[in-house]
């Protein structure tokens, strides 16, 4: 389980800065900066540029991302934004409307 | 139990409002207001700058703010508050640093404490304690305001000692010893009050000249 957990209904609005796992089901506005993974889970919605470990997106995110590891955009995802990670899988289902940057 | 918790885990910081229904476990730092319909425990290690409003809360870390609780606050051992405390019921363990106005009413939680509100405690039944009703009429006004002035300490020891019995404590519970010592102090502070009044009022203005006068004279020197 993830050590921090923004739960459906909760609504932060600022930065969030961790070192450890995060789970987002309700609502971020700012900035998110993770070392481990992040999770942004469907129902979600998150209005702010998020970077961390590895990012698994399944919600709402309008923002740019930036992951050390990589980023995963899951059926009934919906990105704007660029993404900048060494490895992003697209999942079919998912919208996204972004630069992506795999450091080629 | 909610619809939904949440928690700010141990290595995280979050630098903003945190608002919404459910819980919050912060075990991290909250620099912020937060606001949530639910429960809010701030846990040992946990730290919050900023108010905290919440249906109960439960304090065992550290807040610098106002702590309004619609339901209840209790702060457990560990816990470190520098702010007003503000709910129909409050519980303050032993073992628990407060600094600041407590406010433990069960009557209506948001209303705006005042001097008036701690006098009216004093019911006509607690008036025996007083030595005679005519000193505690005197005393009404330095009740009120020692009523105000003790307020935190006295709930912070009706807390402490009633810890035991969580959840029982009640507004009314809490401001009793509040009250009665308000009351003992009062018939005090009538006594002085009313010897004093009799005695002429001690010369302000003549040792003001003395005093001038000795400052002259080292001028002189």
């Amino acid at each position: 389980m993830a050590s921090t957990v923004i739960g459906t209904g909760i609504t932060i609005e600022g930065e969030i800065a961790t070192d450890e796992d995060l789970v987002v089901a309700g609502v971020v506005r700012g900035k998110v900066t993770a070392k481990e993974a992040v999770t942004i889970e469907h129902g979600a919605t998150v209005e702010a540029d998020v970077q961390g470990g590895s990012l698994s997106i399944g919600g709402s995110l309008t923002g740019n991302v930036v992951a050390t590891d990589r980023v995963d955009l899951q059926s009934g995802a919906r990105m704007i934004g660029n993404v900048k990670a060494a490895r992003v899988t697209i999942a079919d289902g998912a919208q996204f409307k972004g630069n992506v940057d795999m450091d080629v | 139990m909610a619809e939904a918790t949440a928690i700010i885990g141990r290595a995280t910081r979050v630098q903003g409002r945190v608002t919404g229904e459910g819980d919050l476990d912060i075990q991290g730092i909250v620099r912020g207001e937060v606001a949530v319909g639910g429960e809010v425990t701030v846990d040992s290690g946990g730290m919050v700058d900023g108010n905290v409003t919440g249906r109960k809360l439960v304090v065992r870390g550290a807040v610098k703010g106002d702590l309004v609780g619609r339901d209840v606050v209790v702060l457990e051992d560990g816990a470190r508050v520098v702010g007003d405390v503000r709910a129909p019921r409050v519980a303050v363990a032993s073992g628990a640093l407060l600094r600041g106005l407590v406010e433990a009413d069960p009557g209506d939680a948001s209303r705006v404490p005042t001097a008036r509100d701690h006098a009216s405690v004093r019911t006509p039944s607690r008036d025996a304690t007083a030595p005679s009703r005519a000193a505690s009429l005197q005393a009404r006004k330095p009740a009120a305001k020692e009523a105000a002035h003790t307020g935190p300490v006295a709930s912070h020891a009706a807390g402490a000692v009633s810890h035991e019995t969580l959840p029982s404590v009640r507004g009314p519970a809490a401001h009793a010893p509040q009250a009665v010592h308000a009351a003992s102090s009062a018939a005090q502070g009538g006594a002085t009050n009313h010897a004093g009044a009799r005695r002429a009022p001690p010369p302000v203005l003549p040792s003001l000249k003395r005093a001038r006068g000795q400052i002259v004279k080292k001028k002189e020197r």
